[in-house]
């Protein structure tokens, strides 16, 4: 009867965890939580751990030396196992708040990023697709529009422009529209008139992702909730300030908006 | 107003907690399914037979063996509580144990990328070299401590359970198959509480720890190598990846950033409770401290080298 019960317990668990990848899988929350390449196994793993379960109740004990039950310490893991895990399910808003990028603190040097590189190598192509030797590609053919004309920029394409020099007319002085989200900014606002504008930048998981940060100047006492997803549009300089260049979005108009399909940027 | 060096947010926390579970799931998965299979099918001693006799050799080997069967350092150890069972020598295991999340062909390889431009090929090649060494150095540590101070009383008795060669090869394929599933089903659990609970520790540090009072720490080499190695244990990232944020701590010197590589995949807050499956916890404490102080005082020393 104890082996029974342990089995159906063992299987338990491994059902709730192979629904839990499952549902983070099929609802699309994963897409929040890690990078496309590890969805995959994530999903395989669901499946693994569905198929395992099915296994322990559908066949017969192999008989096998397996050490004896210590229920106390059976009991406790099956807590570990399955409480954190949909307490956390139930309470994770599927992205950082305010406390955890802060205390990350943000990125505004495109070269404190990991695996940075220039962009110029290898060549860009042409616009009839062939390999130009060293010639820029026309910005306009990579970098999307919206319906007014507008760049449709990301945080990351006015940090590369703010590094590198052979970028920056792509940007500079251009309208972009940029989508990310709202914090205050601690230093050097002494005007009242600048916030942050954040996405998170991932290599694997939410877990090693990195806030980067463009400044945008606005109307002073422009607020919004902290990490609100807003949208801005405006005028993008690259101004030297603390002894660099640094993106700085002249805001026309700012608006709140929904999370792109991607949050995270890779 | 400047944040607190601790701010704790349970949103964060439980985001953070779930996406490294949600990563790590897979790699545990797999290796409690490869320990499964050593178990039923691999008769015992079968590891003893293939090792060189002289135990340096034995050794070696087995701190290499991570170039042909990589593993990380979550999925590791449920292979090394079955190929202890299976009669491989402890020593063997903590060499591969320890080697084996960092000299793989998939860890040189991320270690390259995301140090180009920082010298990769030296920089690859030093964190391949240090994890080997130290692991075969910590290796022989153990190669002299009895059994009983460094296994746990389980580990030690399904070691002594294991029937002999004879004995696994006369059940049926099937019944070994089930018997398989339910020893990589006892491994993945018994091993995942220790993995929840230590990315539940990690995940508070990574979240409420305000990361910036670690800078003022890179001034100095020995403090800067210091705070590299607690960094690398309280942000316990994956020895695939961990090279990317290393890389980026442009502040601190290389011999700091070997430090982080070499020491986090070797021990790591979720490492103390996984290694807690199969070690004593006074022999896991032993450990964490000895290779806090053996890599510190090398990447010091290298650094007063100018490497």
């Amino acid at each position: 009867m104890s082996a029974i019960a342990s089995r159906v317990l063992s299987a338990g668990v491994l059902l709730v965890w192979a629904a839990v990848l499952l549902y983070f899988e099929l609802s699309g929350r994963v897409a929040n939580y890690l990078h496309p390449a590890f969805h995959f196994w994530t999903f395989s793993s669901a499946v693994v751990l569905a198929a395992m379960a099915a296994a322990l109740l559908l066949t017969r004990p192999s008989d096998s030396d397996a050490p004896p039950i210590r229920w106390p310490a059976r009991l406790f893991g099956t807590g570990v196992l399955v409480i954190p895990l949909l307490l956390a399910t139930w309470i994770s808003p599927s992205q950082f708040g305010a406390t955890a990028v802060w205390n990350r603190g943000f990125v505004q040097d495109v070269g404190d990023l990991a695996a940075y590189q220039p962009p110029m190598d290898p060549p860009l192509p042409r616009e009839d697709g062939s390999i130009g030797e060293g010639e820029p590609m026309n910005p306009s053919l990579y970098l999307p529009r919206n319906e007014k004309g507008q760049l449709q920029a990301e945080a990351i394409d006015l940090l590369y422009a703010a590094k590198e020099p052979t970028l920056r007319p792509d940007f500079e002085n251009k309208e972009v529209e940029i989508i990310g989200q709202f914090l205050p900014a601690r230093t050097g606002n002494a005007d009242g008139d600048r916030f942050n504008l954040v996405r998170m930048f991932v290599l694997c998981c939410a877990a090693d992702a990195r806030p980067l940060a463009v400044t945008v100047k606005a109307a002073p006492g422009t607020s919004f909730p902290e990490m609100e997803w807003i949208k801005v549009t405006g005028r993008a300089t690259f101004p030297v300030e603390s002894g660099r260049h640094t993106p700085l979005v002249i805001a026309d108009h700012i608006e709140p908006t929904e999370p792109p399909p991607e949050t995270f940027l890779y | 107003m400047s944040p607190g060096w601790f701010q704790f947010s349970a949103e964060d926390f439980s985001y953070a907690f779930i996406s490294v579970l949600l990563e790590g799931v897979p790699f545990i998965l797999l290796g409690t399914l490869v320990a499964g299979v050593i178990d039923q099918f691999l008769p015992s001693k079968t590891m003893v037979r293939f090792l060189p006799r002289n135990a340096f050799l034995g050794i070696c080997l087995s701190a290499a063996m991570g170039l042909f069967f990589p593993m990380c350092e979550c999925g590791v150890v449920p292979v090394i509580r079955r190929l202890i069972a299976k009669g491989l020598p402890v020593s063997n295991a903590v060499a591969y144990m320890l080697a084996a999340p960092i000299v793989n062909p998939i860890v040189a390889v991320s270690t390259y990328a995301a140090f180009r431009g920082q010298a990769a090929a030296e920089f690859t090649f030093l964190r391949l070299g240090l994890g080997f060494f130290v692991a075969v150095v910590a290796a022989f540590a153990v190669h002299n401590l009895t059994v009983g101070k460094v296994l746990r009383r389980e580990v030690i008795e399904s070691a002594t359970l294991q029937p002999d060669a004879g004995g696994v090869a006369i059940r049926p394929f099937g019944r070994r198959l089930v018997g398989a599933l339910e020893s990589g089903v006892r491994d993945f659990l018994d091993v995942m509480v220790y993995f929840v609970l230590g990315v539940g520790v990690a995940s508070v540090f990574s979240t409420a720890v305000n990361q910036e009072i670690i800078i003022p720490l890179a001034l100095n080499e020995w403090t800067a190598v210091g705070s590299m190695m607690v960094l690398a244990g309280i942000l316990s990232l994956c020895s695939t990846s961990d090279a990317f944020i290393a890389a980026t701590f442009t502040a601190f010197p290389g011999t700091a950033k070997l430090a982080f590589l070499v020491f986090g995949p070797m021990m790591d807050l979720k490492l103390l409770f996984i290694y807690s499956a199969v070690f004593r916890k006074l022999f896991v404490a032993g450990l964490a401290v000895g290779l806090f102080v053996f890599i510190g005082l090398i990447c010091v020393r290298l650094g007063v080298l100018g490497i």
